[in-house]
Order: C-alpha cells, then structure tokens, then sequence
C-alpha cells in the first residue's frame, strides 16, 4: 500500500509538466482565467476538466513562472504531503478527488489580478465632455428627426435611444471608464419640467455631458457621466 | 467567517433597498404637501439632489453616485425615462424612485459606481 502512491506521483508529474508547459506561454491572461475556473469549480464536485485544477492548485502554493522545470521540485514536495493521506478508497469516498488521482483537500484560491501601480487615467484618455456631447446631440436629432410623441411606442423609442447612445459612447470610450447614460422622453405640452443631476465623483478624472433636442410633439433629453474606475 | 463575508459583501455591493428609503425620505421632506410653482422648483430640486447625494455619502461606502431628479408637472402629459449603464453588474447598480403627490410627479434615480 505505502508502494502506491509513488507510480502514480511520475504520471502526476509528468501530466502536470506537460499541462504547465502548455501554459507557460501566458503569463497575463490566465490570471483571470484561472480565477473564472476556479469559481465554475465550486459548483461541481468532479467536473469534465479537472485536469486544469491541478496547476491551479500549485499555483496559490507557489510563484507562477513561465519555467515549468522550475516547479518540479514543488510538484514532489507537496506530492509527498498529500501521498499520506491518498488511498485507493479515496476514489469513492465523498469529497473531492482530482482525475490526476490526488486528493484535494482545500478549495481553490481566488486569483487575483496584478496591481498596475496606476493612480488615474495615462494624459490623453480622459472622457472627453465635448466629443461626447458632440456624438450625443448627432445622435438625438438624427433618430428623433420628424418622430411624433406616442404614449404607446414611446417608451420603446426612450430605451433604443440609451442603448443606442452607449453603443455609440462604448467605440470612443477610454480605457477604464464606466459610464452612465439616461434618457428622458417627454410629450411637448404646456407643462413644466426640470430635469437636474448632481454627482459625488473626483473632478480630476470623471464628467458629465447632457444634450437636449425638442420638436412640436416631444423633448428629449440625454444624459451621460463618465465615471473613472479606479 | 460566513458574517464577515455577508458584511464584506453588504459594504460593497450596492443595496437597493437601503438607497430607496433614504431617498424617500430626502424627497418627503423637502416636497412633502407642497404644490407645483414655477418660482420655488430650482430651489427645490437642488435640496432634494443635495440632501440626496450626503446622506448617500454619510453611508460610507466605497462609491461614487450620480443623482437625478426630475420634477414634472402633473397636466395630463407622459414622460418615459430609460437608462442604460456599462459598467460592472457584480458591484454597481441603480434604483429609481418614483413620487407623486396631486400636482408633481418626482423621479429620483440614483447610480452607484463602486471605485
């Protein structure tokens, strides 16, 4: 029985070489992927591709590197460890188990994403006031041009022209910028209306942009922020 | 260690609920019972965004807001209003909060980013 484990520590090894050498090319994107694996796996005892767990696993142990050999030794070191607790009656017993045939005792860690050291926004990529208010005022009389107030189409017509306007606001959007968009939609009639915003932001790197257009029949009035995310 | 994630996740999250009655609250108390005047609505508005907008932040939580309000006068006309965000679904949202009395309609519609 103590014999076991020690075959099957070669295939491990080798199997988990084979699949860190796969990934040794990336160094940034698997960070995020491997976080969004490891969250899919809780929800699954014994899911199709659990052979990837295993480099997750070693990976919050240890510093990722792009050199596989690097990590042989760790590989065996806590192989070591977990080959007291490994038997054959593992396979069938609850809890979790690898395919690779290593009994995994402890969730995996959340991966988390390098920190960039950036404070705000590189000179140059700020949200832009007037070139949004410029798309903006393009966009609501173009698609409002001629267009009559109608209870019924209305409010379709309100939710088309937000969508519309962030599709267009996501193409000239700088990086790291969220952004809010409102429309208001109302009949033209002798009534009184106030529409006001007020915003708790830092001035240095979010603002604000609002259009308005108006026919005989209706007004329309967009708003958009641009909220730096830090 | 489950309380502390629920706290963790109360603290970073952006609660509905929460947000709802607190502008509700900024709302009754600036228009309450009054009626519709043309004069007094800026006054108006800016007490409702700013009452809003502190007590938002006397929440202490790790956002930024955005607070609008529209004030319509209630003469038989429609209103729409929609809102569309690109932002993060896990950690932002928005609420909106409608009021009315006899003569004004009030929406207040409040966004929150988490930084």
């Amino acid at each position: 029985m103590a014999n076991q484990p020690l075959p099957l520590s070669q295939e491990t090894l080798a199997q988990f070489n084979r699949s860190m050498s796969r990934e040794a090319g990336l160094s940034g994107p698997p960070r995020r992927r491997l976080g969004s694996i490891s969250t899919r796996r809780s929800s699954k005892d014994q899911s199709k591709d659990q052979p990837h767990h295993r480099p997750l696993f070693l990976r919050s142990m240890t510093v990722p590197s792009s050199d596989s050999s690097f990590l042989s030794p760790n590989v065996s070191n806590s192989h070591i460890s977990m080959g007291k607790r490994f038997s054959f009656a593992g396979w069938h017993q609850g809890g979790r188990v690898s395919f690779s045939g290593l009994y995994l005792q402890q969730p995996i860690q959340e991966v988390y994403v390098e920190n960039t050291y950036r404070m705000g926004p590189e000179p140059g990529c700020h949200f832009s006031a007037s070139r949004t208010q410029q798309i903006l005022q393009v966009t609501l009389d173009s698609y409002l041009d001629g267009v009559c107030y109608s209870p019924d189409s209305c409010s379709q017509l309100c939710q088309m022209l937000a969508d519309l306007v962030l599709s267009k606001l996501k193409d000239v959007n700088p990086p790291r910028y969220k952004l809010v968009c409102q429309v208001v939609v109302g009949q033209s009639d002798k009534q009184g209306i106030k529409v006001a915003s007020r915003s708790l932001m830092n001035p240095n790197t979010d603002n604000y942009t609002s259009a308005v257009y108006h026919n005989h029949s209706l007004f329309a009035v967009a708003l958009v922020h641009g909220m730096y995310f830090e | 260690m489950q309380t502390c994630n629920l706290y963790y996740h109360s603290q970073t999250t952006f609660v509905v609920d929460e947000i709802t009655t607190v502008i509700k609250e900024a709302v009754e108390s600036t228009i309450g019972n009054s009626s519709y005047q043309h004069s007094k609505i800026n006054q108006w508005m800016s007490s409702i965004v700013e009452s809003s907008l502190s007590q938002l932040t006397k929440l202490g939580k790790p956002f930024k807001y955005i607070v609008t309000c529209i004030i319509l006068q209630k003469n038989g006309a429609g209103l729409h209003s929609a809102s569309s965000c690109f932002w993060d679904n896990s950690t932002d949202g928005s609420c909106m909060v409608r009021w009315e009395n006899k003569t004004i309609y009030c929406i207040v519609s409040v966004f929150g980013l988490a930084i």
